[in-house]
């Protein structure tokens, strides 16, 4: 499914890297042992904290808000090798290597809405595992799952997953916000779950302010008016890795719209988000690394 | 003698938003729904579209449709009287 036309011309390059980046990955994965290709990602991961200034900058001042002081150079090079490991992990389950997703012992609300057959708004964030889950939970549990997700001319990653994962797994491509909300619309039309990200500002209409590292900052809030609109229910999920082959899935609470009127629903909603970001919160001081948030941090509410 | 399916989408649009500050009797017929006008937003306008489906019996399956018929409470009349079933239009 296409809301928009995928023109690189158009999307913001967040994570830039040049579009041969994951095929070249993907080459030396295939020829060079680990003992060595490892190393060798190391080194790419200095050249590239070397080279992109602008991610440097936000994973430093993310760093030093979560860390509450000036990270060193050691931690923003562990914060760019996770992000870096994690897109590795992304091209080898592409290629097929067995990795499972977990549910975690408190995931009733997945359990629930697994159980129930329900198509639901996955609501999740650049954070650990997350981007694997939906590509995990789709077959492990046979069900059909819409990605909402943004082309980019290095979208290789996403493509050969999505190949991968075909039979469960559906991208809703999107450059242009109206589009994006249309595509949405047909996907829940089909009886799909839609899933989408939580933490980026970019293509959300609604936005609200919440209690988030120190500050109240902006996050996207579309997805709870996506769930009013479409009488759907709404969870959030992360998911952490778990060692070799496994992540661990952990999630909130079902949101369900009822029937108490706009205001009250989204009141609901409201301190829905907030308890899953104040459990993110937590994660992240145990381990900063996990939000790979290269981008400006969520700014303060004016 | 007002158009009573102009008056339909009026208060359709009021009650399906929640708009606090307007009432039906205050919207002009030709005044831009989307962007100036009652200043809605791509949800909002989702919301809508949504609500008129179900009110109509019609479908608006693209943004670019929805920018036409959305132009104005005229052009959103003139959509759905072209589209939809007249038994499911107010008289």
């Amino acid at each position: 499914m296409n809301a928009g036309a995928p023109d690189s011309n158009i999307a913001p390059v967040r994570n830039p890297g040049p579009g041969w980046g994951f095929r070249f990955l993907c080459a030396c994965d295939a020829v060079l042992p680990e003992w060595l290709f490892r190393p060798l990602r190391r080194l790419g991961t200095a050249a590239a904290i070397a080279k992109m200034h602008a991610q440097r900058a936000n994973s430093r001042a993310y760093l030093a808000v979560v860390l509450e002081r000036e990270p060193t150079l050691r931690e923003i090079f562990r914060h760019f090798f996770a992000f870096e490991e994690f897109m590795m992990l992304r091209l080898r389950v592409a290629r097929g290597l067995p990795h499972r997703g977990e549910l975690a012992p408190d995931a009733a609300g997945f359990r629930e809405l697994l159980a129930s057959g329900e198509p639901a708004l996955l609501g999740t964030f650049h954070f650990g595992h997350s981007d694997l889950t939906g590509f995990l939970i789709g077959p492990q549990e046979r069900r059909r799952v819409f990605m909402v997700r943004q082309h980019r001319e290095n979208s290789h990653d996403t493509e050969i997953l999505g190949a991968h994962f075909a039979q469960w797994v559906s991208f809703i491509w999107v450059n242009e916000p109206a589009n994006l909300l249309f595509a949405l619309k047909e996907a829940v039309a089909t009886g799909g779950s839609v899933a989408m990200k939580c933490d980026r500002l970019g293509f959300s209409a609604k936005t609200e302010a919440f209690q988030f590292l120190g500050a109240r900052r902006i996050f996207p809030f579309t997805i709870y008016h996506l769930a009013l609109i479409f009488r759907r229910p709404v969870i959030l999920s992360v998911g952490l890795p778990a060692g070799p082959g496994h992540s661990t899935i952990h999630c909130s609470p079902l949101f369900r719209p009822d029937d108490a009127g706009k205001a009250a629903n989204l009141e609901r909603a409201r301190a829905h988000f907030q308890e899953f970001l104040t459990r993110i919160e937590g994660w992240l001081h145990a381990d900063p690394t996990l939000w790979f948030n290269f981008t400006p941090l969520n700014p303060p509410a004016p | 003698m007002p158009d009573p399916l102009i008056s339909r989408l009026k208060t359709l649009i009021v009650t399906t938003l929640k708009l606090e500050d307007v009432t039906p009797a205050q919207m002009a017929d030709d005044e831009p729904l989307i962007g100036s006008g009652l200043n809605l937003d791509s949800i909002d306008a989702l919301e809508l579209v949504v609500t008129l489906e179900k009110e109509f019996g019609i479908k608006i399956s693209s943004s670019e449709e929805s920018r036409t018929a959305l132009a104005s409470i005229a052009h959103l009349a003139e959509f759905i009287r072209a589209r939809a079933d007249p038994a499911r239009l107010p008289r």
